[in-house]
């Protein structure tokens, strides 16, 4: 960032640039692997491991905590992960959500299966998790659930309160919320069966998500994405929501690891490599 | 005339002597006690005297003989005539002569043992009178052969001590009761049916009932004196009512229809008990006869040694015949009666060598081994079908466990139509199910014999040999099972090149020391209810240990997932990988396959779960996996690439690190292909499986460990950003000021050099100072 324009306090600068997070890595890293990383060079050390985080591809074979971090490791497990298995999409396989897991724990070994579950759940609509997905389905809701995950949950947490008739303003405290939840309980598992088919009011559904965008401290997809998705439908559920999300392109854009549905099978550059070998 | 009555009654003996001798050699204790009693006699006053002792002998060798129960018609014709020669020859002189010897064959035995007796030939099958002591005078009547159909009325004979009746049609026994003084009645042969009539003869020593129809032994119950009893070839059942003849010493009872030897009891002087021709099957109560020494059973239902074991339990017990009993035709028979009975010294009337009873012991040591082996195994079985199954039992537990957490959260089971259809029923090359579905509660204390020190026996089998027993203990049929650790739940087991592991225990078995030709038999091993990680941190042992090893088998271990499968690089070579569908979870997913075909490249394996892989597989492995392995070999960092090496393939990356880092000026493009750096092999050789060790090494320390350095890094971060940020501001404060300084800087200038002179010379004034 240019340092002449002196409105941004470092602290601030800081925090939006995820330096910190890396740096901090970086050292703990070489604090752990002492004797490999002094023998290959601690000033090599840290060239590298900058120029990896430039290129994308430091996220290889790292932890979880890691991986989903920052938003920009996010990107570039997504991309990785896009990169390393296009095969997979080319042949037409469909794979079920526990192989879609152990590819992903190929390249992360501690990859967790809840958000693999949620990515099979906004494909297949949260019925019949055992079933096969296509690679670009599967890989579009990936991307959205993994970048927006947290975003989510609160959208979530939303839905299921305007599902259970609760004013979404309880939403926002959430004192108040537990002891109505409480009750909601039973209710909600009474009528769930009934209104998830048809879902919530979008309208209503809009203004609350508009609401949490406001104080929503964690990135979220652009407003304009989501008005757009809103108002395609007048009753929206909260898969069909997820989605219609997933598959916008304006979101993918500005995630930026993948490319558009129509190119996602082609890669020219890996292809040569390919060849090479 | 004399002479040749002499000559008569001589003559036909030695006659019948030869002709016994000849013919019926095993019959020779009967001559042998005939000539003895002819030997033994002192000549007493010249002719008289000896005419009686001849007419007595004569008698005792009838007496003898029917004793005996000659049968008449199986002797040879002439010594039978001979006989009847010297009845007839007797019977003219039996009241003339003082036939008034008494013939004390029933005085208690003093001489037992003495020199007629020893020279007895013994086990000689029937009932044998006493015949070496001396003869005194006595009242005796012999009505034999008179064709007699009742009893005589001798009521004023009460003297009488000898009555003899043999072979006469008497039914019924009667008008005996006041001969008081009877010693002896004969009553052989003849057509009774009951015992009944003799109560009253509380004299009686010597009872012959032989060859009769009686049913029942009864009667006896003041005949206390009784030295003999016999009752051969009647239709007796039962053995009974004689438990209070004290001083019986010889009791015969064969040729009946009696089942069970019973009721013995009691009978403290018996020396001689004949049961030939029952049909006895068990023998029992013999070691409660304090004198017994001579048993015959020929003849009877003994089937097994089992039956005869209270023989050994009789101290006494010298004599004994078992031929004709089933059990006399097993092989070891005589060595087995011998070791059952240690006293004995003849045996089916055959002298008892040293050499027998020497075998007998080199039998019984055999039989003991052989026993205990087979005991031995049946125990090793069954302990070894309870490990298995306790291993599954413990399983199913941890796979509850394990499987209890995602069934909550989302359903781990795969749909029917996801299974791929490679992977199920390729279970040739599995061993067979021990039906873990068997009944699961099994106490662990419920198996037999638990070894009371540690929970294990070791069985170095080495040194035993292969037999013919190893094909039963095997389950799978196969020969030469070795048990190499057994324990309450855990069996590992050498079966020819298949070494089989059960349980998670069984990985010790893995550890300790194999022999070099043991270790390069093994070509296959089997693991099941061992979880995968837990066999994982094995792998690099097994690729030291085991060189030939060619084929792995996964039954229940719980393989889940890919990564894990590439811990399976680590073994030296493999040609099969079986990976059961039960109990591996993995084996549902499609891709498993192809990822071992790629991930175990190097191993180019001829099968997986039984199915061939061909070139095909290879390939389109390499096409689904391909670009991954790429990927990972050209863009992981290169430090990073340091750890996720193993150990060898590490150092040759480093090496060639450092040599290009002393070669200066190495493009970036050079750098960056990585997978030429270390081989082809590289790609493949990141996906690496962690083995529990690393990852588990003292959590807590970790913990604790990882928190300290993070809050110093944290630290040290939280300063380093500082300083920047505050050099940053200098900087920026520095930026702000500097065009005002310039120009104060530049204006000083001016005015110091105004007057061009004085600054000049102030200069110069200024530099020579300064020399």
């Amino acid at each position: 960032m240019n340092r002449l324009s002196s409105s941004v306090p470092v602290d601030e600068y800081l925090a939006d640039s995820s330096v910190l997070v890396y740096l901090s890595d970086a050292v703990t890293q070489l604090l752990e692997h002492k004797e490999e990383y002094t023998q290959f060079g601690v000033v090599r050390y840290f060239a590298e491991y900058f120029s990896s985080v430039k290129n994308s591809n430091h996220v290889l074979f790292r932890e979880y905590s890691y991986i989903r971090a920052t938003l920009h490791n996010r990107a570039s497990f997504i991309r990785v992960f896009w990169r390393c298995y296009r095969q997979i999409g080319k042949s037409g396989d469909m794979l079920s959500m526990l192989e879609y897991r152990s590819l992903l724990q190929l390249l992360c070994p501690d990859f967790p299966v809840e958000v693999v579950q949620s990515a099979a759940r906004i494909v297949l609509m949260d019925d019949a998790i055992d079933c096969l997905m296509s690679f670009p389905d599967f890989l579009y809701a990936f991307q959205l659930q993994f970048y927006y995950q947290e975003f989510l949950d609160s959208v979530l947490a939303i839905y299921q309160d305007l599902l259970a008739g609760k004013s979404p303003n309880t939403v926002i405290v959430p004192t108040s919320t537990s002891i109505e939840l409480l009750h909601s309980v039973t209710a909600e598992e009474n009528e769930k069966a009934g209104q998830q088919q048809d879902g919530v009011e979008s309208s209503t559904l809009a203004e609350c998500v508009e609401a949490l965008c406001d104080r929503f401290k964690h990135c979220h997809p652009s407003r304009s994405c989501m008005k757009e998705v809103f108002n395609q439908t007048e009753k929206v559920c909260y898969f069909s929501f997820l989605m219609s999300l997933a598959k916008h392109e304006t979101i993918n854009e500005t995630i930026g690891a993948l490319p558009s549905k129509a190119e996602l099978l082609i890669d020219q550059e890996m292809d040569q490599e390919l060849d090479k070998l | 005339m004399e002479p040749e009555r002499t000559e008569r009654k001589t003559m036909p003996y030695r006659k019948y002597n030869t002709g016994v001798t000849d013919k019926y050699a095993t019959l020779t204790p009967l001559v042998n006690s005939c000539k003895l009693h002819i030997t033994t006699i002192r000549p007493p006053t010249p002719e008289r005297a000896q005419k009686a002792h001849r007419q007595d002998w004569v008698k005792e060798t009838k007496l003898i003989s029917t004793t005996h129960h000659w049968n008449p018609e199986s002797l040879a014709g002439g010594a039978w005539s001979g006989l009847l020669a010297v009845q007839e020859a007797r019977d003219k002189t039996t009241h003339s002569a003082g036939v008034n010897y008494y013939y004390n064959a029933l005085n208690p035995p003093k001489s037992a043992g003495g020199s007629g007796r020893s020279c007895y030939n013994s086990g000689f099958p029937f009932t044998r009178v006493p015949h070496e002591s001396p003869i005194s005078s006595f009242q005796r009547i012999d009505l034999d052969r008179h064709s007699l159909e009742h009893c005589p009325q001798l009521s004023i004979m009460n003297e009488v001590q000898l009555l003899n009746l043999q072979h006469n049609l008497i039914t019924k026994i009667q008008h005996l009761s006041h001969m008081q003084q009877l010693v002896s009645l004969n009553l052989y042969n003849n057509r009774i049916s009951e015992m009944s009539g003799i109560e009253a003869l509380s004299s009686l020593r010597i009872l012959m009932l032989g060859k009769n129809r009686i049913h029942e032994i009864c009667c006896l119950e003041n005949l206390s004196k009784l030295n003999i009893l016999d009752l051969h070839d009647n239709q007796i059942h039962r053995i009974e009512n004689i438990s209070h003849l004290n001083e019986l010493q010889i009791l015969n009872l064969a040729g009946n229809n009696i089942c069970r030897i019973e009721n013995l009891q009691g009978l403290d002087c018996l020396t001689e008990l004949n049961l030939r021709h029952n049909c006895i099957s068990f023998v029992a109560e013999v070691e409660r006869l304090p004198c017994l020494q001579r048993l015959f059973l020929s003849g009877n239902s003994i089937t097994s040694f089992d039956q005869l074991a209270c023989l050994g339990e009789s101290r006494s017990l010298s004599e004994l015949t078992l031929d004709g009993n089933p059990v006399a035709l097993e092989t070891w028979y005589k060595q087995a009666v011998l070791r059952c009975v240690l006293h004995l010294r003849q045996l089916d009337m055959k002298r008892i060598t040293d050499e027998d009873r020497r075998m007998a012991g080199v039998q019984a040591r055999k039989e003991e081994e052989k026993k205990r082996e087979s005991h031995k195994q049946t125990i090793h079985k069954e302990k070894r079908r309870l490990a298995i199954r306790n291993a599954a039992q413990q399983w199913e537990g941890v796979k509850a466990c394990l499987e209890l957490p995602p069934a909550n959260g989302a359903k781990e089971e795969v749909s029917p139509e996801n299974s791929p259809a490679h992977s199920p029923a390729q279970t040739n090359g599995l061993a067979q199910d021990p039906s873990p579905e068997e009944p699961r509660r099994i106490s662990p204390g419920s198996g037999p014999e638990r070894p009371s020190g540690g929970t294990e026996i070791r069985l170095r089998t080495n040194s035993r040999p292969n037999s013919p027993r190893d094909s039963k203990l095997a389950e799978a049929g196969s020969s030469g099972v070795q048990s190499l650790s057994l324990s309450d739940s855990h069996l590992a087991e050498l079966d020819g090149d298949t070494l089989r592991l059960f349980g998670p225990g069984a990985l010790e078995a893995l550890e300790r020391g194999w022999g070099v030709q043991t270790a390069n038999a093994v070509a296959v091993i089997t693991f099941r209810y061992i979880n995968f990680d837990a066999i994982v941190p094995t792998l690099p042992r097994i690729r030291v240990k085991f060189p030939n090893l060619s084929h792995l088998i996964f039954l229940e271990s719980n393989i889940s997932r890919l990564p894990q499968l590439a811990a399976l690089a680590q073994v030296r070579r493999l040609d099969q990988l079986t990976i059961h569908p039960e109990g591996n979870p993995v084996v549902s997913l499609a891709l498993w396959r192809s990822f071992v075909i790629y991930r175990l490249h190097h191993f180019n394996l001829q099968r997986i779960n039984g199915q061939e892989v061909t070139m095909n597989d290879v390939i389109a492995a390499e096409r689904v996996f391909g670009t991954l392995g790429h990927i990972a070999a050209t863009e992981t960092p290169r430090c990073r690439l340091l750890l996720l090496l193993e150990e060898s393939r590490k150092r040759q990356l480093q090496f060639l690190l450092e040599g290009r880092g002393r070669r200066t000026g190495l493009s970036p493009e050079e750098l960056r292909d990585n997978g030429k750096l270390v081989g082809e092999g590289l790609s493949r050789a990141l996906f690496n499986y962690p083995s529990r060790d690393c990852s588990a090494e003292s959590p807590e320390e970790g913990t604790v460990e990882s928190s300290e350095r993070a809050a110093m890094i944290e630290q040290y971060l939280q300063e380093l950003v500082q300083r920047a940020s505050d050099t940053n501001l200098k900087g920026e404060a520095l930026h702000k000021l500097w065009p005002s300084m310039f120009a104060e800087m530049v204006r000083d200038c001016v005015l110091e050099m105004r007057d061009r002179a004085a600054f000049r010379q102030a200069s110069l004034a200024k530099l020579s100072e300064t020399k």
